[in-house]
């Protein structure tokens, strides 16, 4: 049954997916021409003392990528089940309610994982044949939170779609946008370092709150 | 009396302040065919939301197969099949797409049955059902839920949207197979000719209570309505076991189960000054239009 589930899911995702695959790695390629460009013209020795001295990272254009694709893959995959309350559907189907909810949640998280995987894994191939690890790892971690940024607007977007009164939507909505504000307070690179670990378990818990919106589905709440 | 497949007991719920209904109670016997009739805002698709556990009633509990709907087993709802108001689909699928979508959730997932339906549609395997007509689309639902072979169907509104020969189609199948594997069906319409065809029991709801709950035949065999002609202006008459009496001009007609005798005593005994009293049998359009009213 969880193979039937992927099934739907991927119907409904694919062709988002896809294109959401040749952005993603667009948009990483060309940053990483940018630093390809720099050593070619001036050198590694310029990419390395300006990384170090002017905390560049060259891959600023990338900060918003991953909370754009978590957001468009939770709209791709839950407005679906809203329109003409289609949830019904899916809730009626002889497997347990927040089970199946969690099984759709995870096939998002590990399609994310995926597309964020290509991105992260041309970065650090890049970086890592021309800078030191150290570095190459600086630019990860100033990554990091723009990542588990896109996690985090695909689980509130669940959260959003799937709550079934509009008003609570809308509130529901202005929570998530100040959610997501915490993941960009500190533009300086590695900034978020110690707070990492800490960002990463609230991000896997606000997974939770879909489940809240199925249960408010279930009891009948309406506007 | 035969086994209840369904069972609601003293069902109450409120929208906001406005009460649906109050202590509402009613069986559903295995191997019937039972229409919900109302009108519209009498709780119908409510009590469709409830009886499919997406909505929690105030008080009172609903079973199904012996199970709080609340609280059932998901392992249940292999054996019954939900037919949502508008034949509600995974429009984003194909024809194909959503067999092999559903096939793995139902043992006794029956292929043929879905794909024999199927062929009379003459659409593309590939195509979208959203992008198919109504028509088609109930089509689907329908062959979806034949093809699931639950013990109890419950269906809302199945006529909505379909054209006279869509309907007869989706009635037609669904007869023959409810009939020929003893299915339990629970269904709401608001096309009432249609349910006379289909249903053996009715169920008829008022706002905020049930106003009768019995086989369709025994309706219709001992409800009468009773026309005549006014002579003068004068009051028309007043009585529980007379429904709805109402005149346009100076026709007159009430409804009611009591003989023709009966109904002509009452009305001299009220003074109602009428001639040529007739006596009709209904179809059940006209039994439900007489009992709960036009307005």
């Amino acid at each position: 049954m969880g193979k039937a589930i992927c099934y739907k899911e991927w119907i409904k995702t694919r062709w988002y997916l896809l294109l959401a695959l040749v952005l993603m790695t667009a948009f990483t390629a060309y940053c990483l021409l940018n630093v390809s460009r720099v050593i070619e013209f001036k050198g590694a020795v310029h990419l390395w003392a300006v990384m170090l001295e002017r905390d560049a990272v060259f891959i600023d254009l990338l900060t918003f990528l991953p909370l754009l694709t978590g957001l468009l893959l939770g709209i791709f995959q839950y407005v679906p089940e809203m329109q003409q309350s289609r949830l019904k559907l899916t809730l009626h189907l002889p497997y347990p309610h927040y089970r199946m909810v969690a099984a759709m949640l995870l096939y998002g998280t590990v399609t994310l994982c995926a597309l964020y995987g290509v991105s992260l894994g041309l970065v650090t191939l890049r970086f890592e044949t021309a800078v030191a690890r150290e570095l190459t790892q600086r630019v990860l971690l100033t990554a990091l939170p723009w990542y588990l940024a896109g996690w985090a607007a695909y689980f509130l977007t669940a959260w959003v779609c799937l709550e079934p009164a509009w008003k609570r939507r809308i509130l529901n909505l202005l929570v998530a946008a100040g959610v997501l504000r915490i993941y960009f307070l500190a533009p300086a690179p590695e900034a978020y370092n110690a707070f990492l670990p800490g960002l990463t378990l609230f991000t896997l818990l606000l997974s939770l709150l879909s489940l809240l919106s199925v249960y408010r589905f279930k009891t009948g709440e309406q506007d | 009396m035969t086994e209840p497949i369904i069972e609601c007991r003293n069902l109450t719920h409120y929208y906001g302040k406005r009460l649906i209904y109050e202590n509402l109670s009613f069986d559903v016997p295995r191997g019937r065919i039972l229409g919900l009739l109302g009108k519209n805002g009498t709780g119908k698709t409510t009590t469709i939301n409830i009886l499919s556990g997406y909505l929690k009633p105030r008080s009172g509990v609903c079973r199904i197969f012996g199970e709080d709907v609340q609280r059932m087993n998901p392992r249940t709802r292999q054996n019954i099949g939900l037919l949502i108001e508008g034949h509600i689909q995974y429009s984003f699928m194909s024809i194909t797409q959503i067999e092999k979508f559903y096939a793995p959730f139902y043992p006794r997932w029956n292929r043929d049955a879905y794909y024999q339906l199927m062929e009379k549609l003459r659409v593309a395997p590939g195509q979208r059902i959203a992008r198919m007509s109504c028509g088609q689309r109930s089509q689907v639902a329908l062959g979806l839920i034949l093809a699931q072979n639950p013990d109890l169907l419950v269906l809302d509104d199945f006529s909505l949207g379909l054209d006279p020969g869509y309907r007869r189609l989706f009635i037609d199948y669904l007869r023959e197979y409810a009939k020929a594997e003893a299915k339990t069906v629970f269904l709401t319409s608001h096309i009432i000719q249609d349910m006379e065809r289909l249903i053996d029991d009715c169920i008829m709801m008022d706002y905020g209570r049930i106003l009768l709950q019995q086989p369709v035949g025994k309706l219709l065999e001992e409800l009468r309505q009773y026309t005549f002609t006014l002579t003068a202006d004068g009051p028309l008459p007043r009585d529980e076991r007379l429904y709805h009496p109402s005149a346009i001009g100076s026709q007159g007609e009430l409804f009611s189960f009591l003989g023709e005798s009966d109904v002509r005593r009452i009305l001299d005994e009220q003074h109602v000054p009428y001639t040529a009293l007739e006596s009709h049998r209904v179809g059940l359009e006209d039994a439900f239009i007489g009992l709960t009213g036009k307005y």
